[in-house]
């Protein structure tokens, strides 16, 4: 599926993640909601709430609000044969742990994948093969998410397998090509002058290439995430469970209670993850990454 | 049966399905297009109805299609109606997101001198900031496309219209003869689609970019 947000063909640099503009414009916004503000923070002050009370307690609430809605209203609503049959001994829970379950594995792959290769490809003895990851990557964000995870489905069995396989390639190139304009985007002087005080390759890389990608990684992590909880509402086509489980069941066997029970609780599932991942992302941006004078 | 034999014998159906895809991407596409820079255009000179223009927009984009499709299935019913007021939902974002970076992207100084030989405000807007700030929105627009056409394929499966028929009429069959071929040919018709298309945006990019503006 292509769920959500794919990436920009034309620029890389700025996903469509939720958060960041869908402009070929820097990397790094220019006024971030939460920064902290421009005077240089004297050192014995407290250091200002890097997260505020609005952006913790909004988007939970609602979420309260809306679960709690579709409780009341399940304990009254008059559940047929069908319906009954298709939510009980626990299949929500499980339909529900299974949507996680393949969500974080295949999230946890993503980025074990893609962030090494982005730090390889970005290494000058490979630069030569950008054009080609480029190609491919286009070619990638065309093709729909559904049919990538039938061919697997066929080409491996119905099953778990061939679901996070899908899942896993879907969201590959965008945290491929954020890892990549990250590290691309880094000031040349500053390596000149890691590699001048006698840092060795490796010592560039890790403490100060990455340090100074990380936003743009998390970034990639929160669309790998937001991408994944959409995807893995497909992989019930392919027999490895999930919410979308529930939504299929309640489509073909029109049934609305199951359909609308397993669509509130894959969106509540995202809207949560993406707003774990925003925290995140403002929580593990390297202090001396932050706005200052 | 081969896979181009497979394509040759229901050529009829596979290109009306693929007139299908493209004709409903396209028409959510350009409404989405004008509704995103209309609420662009209405909200970029304020700080607070930006955010909120973004954030609505991201939050929607947050959704995974299927439970979009599923949630607007009790309210207007199976085929068409879901379809296109998914399709649409979807496209909003990035062309909303780029109006306003482009909208404000536009220099100051030539608002000012817009506004200096007479032009009103309607005019300068006409004239001088959407031509400006087109190039970041067509952009947007691009984006919108590519993600429609795979969200379009799930659509399928609420009998919305398009190639995703061919996709879930493979799954159907899983382990007959033509699962592979109608599976194959349902997502390669969409890839071929999207390529095209951006083909097309970036012919309207020439047509329609002015030419003192173009990099």
């Amino acid at each position: 599926m292509s769920a959500p947000p794919g990436t920009a063909p034309g620029a890389d640099a700025t996903s469509a993640a939720p958060g960041t503009p869908v402009a070929p414009a820097s990397p790094y916004p220019s006024g971030s909601p939460d920064g902290s503000p421009g005077a240089a923070p004297a050192p014995y002050e407290a250091r200002p709430l890097r997260i505020t009370w609005r952006k913790l307690t909004l988007l939970p609430s609602l979420l309260v609000v809306v679960l709690v809605s579709t409780w009341l209203w399940f304990r009254h609503a008059e559940l047929d044969a069908i319906s009954a049959n298709a939510l009980a001994n626990g299949q929500v829970w499980l339909a529900l742990r299974q949507h996680i379950a393949l969500t974080a594995v295949s999230t946890f792959f993503v980025l074990v994948i893609a962030v090494p290769l982005g730090v390889l490809l970005t290494r000058r003895r490979f630069r030569a093969a950008t054009p080609f990851v480029r190609a491919v990557a286009n070619a990638g964000q065309a093709t729909p998410a559904i049919g990538l995870l039938a061919l697997l489905v066929i080409w491996l069995g119905i099953g778990r397998t061939a679901a996070l396989t899908g899942m896993i390639a879907y969201a590959v190139l965008p945290v491929l090509s954020n890892t990549m304009a990250g590290l691309r985007a880094n000031e040349p002087t500053l390596l000149e002058a890691a590699r001048g005080i006698g840092m060795s390759p490796a010592e560039v890389l890790t403490r100060v290439e990455l340090p100074l990608a990380v936003p743009l990684i998390l970034a990639g992590v929160r669309t790998a995430l937001v991408l994944n909880v959409g995807t893995a509402t497909l992989a019930a086509f392919g027999g490895g469970g999930g919410l979308g489980v529930l939504i299929t069941t309640g489509i073909t066997n029109q049934r609305v209670p199951v359909l609308v029970l397993g669509s509130i609780l894959t969106v509540a599932l995202a809207l949560l993850v993406d707003w774990l991942a925003s925290l995140a992302e403002v929580l593990l941006r390297p202090r001396g990454l932050e706005e200052g004078p | 049966m081969g896979f181009w034999d497979y394509v040759g014998s229901y050529r009829e159906r596979l290109l009306f399905d693929a007139y299908q895809h493209a004709s409903a991407v396209l028409q959510c596409v350009v409404v989405a297009t004008v509704a995103g820079v209309a609420i662009g255009v209405l909200t970029y000179r304020r700080e607070w109805a930006a955010g909120l223009a973004t954030a609505t927009t991201s939050a929607v984009l947050t959704v995974p299609s299927l439970a979009m499709i599923g949630l607007l299935i009790p309210v207007v019913g199976l085929g068409v109606a879901p379809t296109v007021i998914a399709l649409t939902l979807y496209g909003l974002l990035p062309v909303v997101r780029n109006a306003i970076v482009g909208l404000r992207g536009v220099d100051p100084a030539l608002v000012d001198a817009a506004k200096g030989i007479g032009m009103s405000r309607a005019r300068r807007l006409l004239r001088v900031e959407l031509p400006l700030a087109w190039p970041p929105i067509l952009t947007g627009v691009r984006v919108a496309t590519q993600m429609l056409m795979g969200i379009a394929a799930i659509a399928a499966y609420a009998s919305g219209p398009g190639l995703g028929n061919e996709i879930f009429r493979g799954i159907a069959s899983l382990g007959s003869a033509n699962a592979l071929n109608q599976v194959l040919a349902g997502t390669l018709g969409i890839v071929v689609l999207a390529l095209l298309f951006d083909a097309g945006y970036v012919l309207l990019g020439r047509l329609t970019i002015p030419r003192g503006i173009r990099g």
